[in-house]
C-alpha cells in the first residue's frame, strides 16, 4: 500500500511536471509570438504604387508597381497576411500581389465588350483564402443608350490567378459598397440594410435593418461608406448619421442630429446598432478602438475620440488637414489617418497628439482604404 | 408645369410621369436610387461650397486634398471631370492634387478623342 502510494505520489508529480512543463512553453510561445509580431500596412497610391510599411519602425519596407492605375484603392489582405488584394484599375479591376516580392499572382478585369462593370469598393477573401468576393454592377453601352443590368455578387478562385473569372455569381441588392467575411463564411455587405450572404448559394437576408429600420423616434439614417475599416477590430463597421425626434414633436427645431455605427461582429455575427455622439462635424469614417469597446473614433477635417455609453465627446482636434480614413494599431494605442494626400499621419489615441507622418512616395492615395495587420512572419528581414 | 405643353415624346413623358398617379411610387424608387455615390451624375449633394450644416468647418481643407477623392469616383460630377469613364488620364501627369493643380485643366467634350 505503501509503495503503491509513492507510485501515485510519483504519477502524480509527472503529471504535474508535465502540465506544468506544457503551460510554460504555451507561455513562452505566447509570449514569443507576441514579441515577433509587429503591426503593418498595406496601402495604395497613385499612380500605380503598393507600399507595405512597418508600422514599429515607421519605415515603408517594399514599393511595388501595379500593372494599372490604383483607384479605388480597396486594399483586403490575404487570411495567412502573404497577399494583398486590390480593387483597383478606375473600380474595375482586381490585383493580387505577393507582398514579399511585388509578384503578381492575381488580375481580373471585370470589362467585357460593350458591358461596363464597376465596383464601388467591394472586395473581401473567404476566411480560408481561397475564394475573393466583390459586386459587379453592369452596365451595357449600347449605340444610343445605357442598359442597366442587375449587380452580382461575384466569385474568383484565388488560384485561378492571372485573368481569373468569376466561378460563381447571384443577384444582389443595388447599391452595394463596402464588404466584410465572417468567420462563419457568411459576407457581410453594406447596402440600403446590411446584409449576411452565403457565398455557395448566394442566399442573402438582412442582418441589420437600416434604411428599413424602424426605430421609434428616430428618422432614416444616411450613411456614406467606401472605406472597409474595422479588419483589426474583426468587425464590419460603418457610421450613419440620424435624426432623433423629441417625444412632443417632430419639428426641426426639437430634432436631435447624432452620429451612430451598425457593427457586425464577424467571429460571432452578432450586430448592434449604437448611437455614439450628437452631430457636430461632418466624419468619414470611424472605428471603435481596440481593447476600448466604449471608445468610438471618428476622422475628416476633425479627429474625434467619444464615449460610446455617455454619448459624448472625449477630445476633439482640428487637424492640419483632410484625411478619409482611420485605422488602429492592433494594441489600440495608436491612430493611423489616410486618405486624400500620401502621407499616413500618426496620432497618439489617448491623447490625440500628433507622433508624426509617414510620407509615401508617388501622388494621393485619394479614396484608397488602408489595411494594418499584425504579422509575426518577420516581413522586415525578407527584403 | 401649368403653362408648358409638351410637344415631343421624351417631354410626353415627363409630363406623364408627374401626372400619372400610377407611377409615383416607381418614381419614388428612382429618386431614392440617385441618392447614392453609385449614380455617376445622379449626386445631387451640395459641392466644395458649403458643408451640410450651412458653413465652411466641415468642408475637406484644403479642398486639393479632396479632389482626386471625388473625381475618382465621380463624386461631384458637375465640378470635377469624371476620371472614371469619361475622362481617365484627366490627372495622369498630376499625382499629386495639392502640388500639381495647375495641371488640372478644364475639359469639353470636343478634347475627347
Amino acid at each position: 500500500m505503501f509503495s503503491r502510494g509513492i507510485g501515485v505520489i510519483v504519477k502524480c508529480s509527472k503529471n504535474i511536471v508535465m502540465k506544468f512543463l506544457s503551460l510554460v512553453l504555451l507561455v513562452a510561445a505566447v509570449n514569443v509570438g507576441a514579441e515577433d509580431s509587429r503591426d503593418y500596412m498595406a496601402v495604395v497610391n497613385r499612380p500605380n504604387l503598393f507600399h507595405l510599411i512597418d508600422l514599429e519602425d515607421e519605415k515603408i519596407l517594399r514599393s511595388c508597381e501595379l500593372p494599372a492605375e490604383v483607384s479605388p484603392g480597396t486594399v483586403m489582405m490575404s487570411p495567412d497576411n502573404t497577399i494583398a488584394y486590390i480593387l483597383g484599375g478606375r473600380f474595375d479591376r482586381i490585383y493580387g500581389i505577393n507582398i514579399e516580392n511585388c509578384d503578381l499572382v492575381f488580375d481580373s478585369q471585370f470589362k467585357k465588350a460593350n458591358i461596363r462593370n464597376k465596383s464601388f469598393a467591394s472586395l473581401s477573401i473567404s476566411r480560408d483564402g481561397s475564394e475573393i468576393y466583390s459586386i459587379h454592377n453592369p452596365v451595357v453601352i449600347m449605340n444610343d443608350h445605357y442598359q442597366i443590368e442587375t449587380p452580382q455578387f461575384v466569385v474568383y478562385r484565388a488560384e485561378d490567378g492571372i485573368g481569373a473569372e468569376p466561378i460563381r455569381s447571384f443577384p444582389i441588392p443595388r447599391q452595394i459598397n463596402i464588404m466584410a467575411t465572417g468567420f462563419d463564411g457568411k459576407v457581410y455587405l453594406s447596402g440600403a440594410d446590411v446584409y449576411s450572404l452565403d457565398p455557395k448559394t448566394g442566399d442573402y437576408a438582412v442582418a441589420i435593418a437600416s434604411r428599413n429600420a424602424d426605430r421609434k423616434g428616430y428618422g432614416q439614417p444616411d450613411i456614406l461608406t467606401v472605406w472597409p475599416v474595422g479588419g483589426i477590430n474583426d468587425e464590419f463597421i460603418r457610421m450613419y448619421s440620424i435624426p432623433k425626434f423629441s417625444e412632443s414633436s417632430n419639428a426641426i427645431e426639437e430634432t436631435e442630429l447624432l452620429w451612430g455605427y451598425e457593427k457586425v461582429d464577424l467571429k460571432t455575427g452578432e450586430t448592434a446598432v449604437k448611437d455614439f455622439s450628437p452631430l457636430e462635424e461632418v466624419l468619414f469614417t470611424g472605428m471603435l478602438r481596440p481593447h476600448h469597446p466604449d471608445e468610438f473614433y471618428g476622422v475628416l477635417t476633425q479627429l474625434k475620440r467619444h464615449q460610446v455609453s455617455t454619448q459624448s465627446v472625449i477630445k476633439s482636434i482640428d487637424l492640419e488637414r483632410t484625411y478619409y480614413c482611420i485605422n488602429f494599431s492592433s494594441d489600440g494605442s495608436k491612430i493611423y489617418l489616410g486618405g486624400t494626400y500620401n502621407d499616413i499621419a500618426i496620432y497618439d489615441a489617448e491623447s490625440l497628439e500628433k507622433l508624426g507622418n509617414i510620407v509615401l512616395p508617388g501622388g494621393d492615395m485619394s479614396m484608397s482604404t488602408p489595411q494594418i495587420f499584425a504579422s509575426s512572419r518577420g516581413l522586415a528581414g525578407s527584403h | 408645369m401649368k403653362h408648358l405643353k409638351p410637344m415631343n415624346n421624351k417631354a410626353k413623358l415627363v409630363d406623364a410621369a408627374l401626372t400619372n398617379d400610377d407611377s409615383r411610387s416607381e418614381r419614388l424608387n428612382e429618386v431614392v436610387a440617385m441618392q447614392t455615390v453609385v449614380g455617376c451624375t445622379g449626386t445631387t449633394d451640395p459641392g466644395w461650397e458649403v458643408d451640410a450644416f450651412g458653413g465652411v468647418a466641415g468642408l475637406c481643407q484644403p479642398m486639393e486634398s479632396d479632389l482626386y477623392g471625388c473625381a475618382d469616383p465621380c463624386w461631384w460630377p458637375a465640378q470635377v471631370p469624371d476620371i472614371m469613364n469619361t475622362y481617365p488620364d484627366w490627372g495622369k501627369d498630376a499625382g499629386s492634387a495639392g502640388n500639381d493643380w495647375r495641371k488640372l485643366g478644364e475639359v469639353f467634350p470636343a478634347d475627347k478623342k
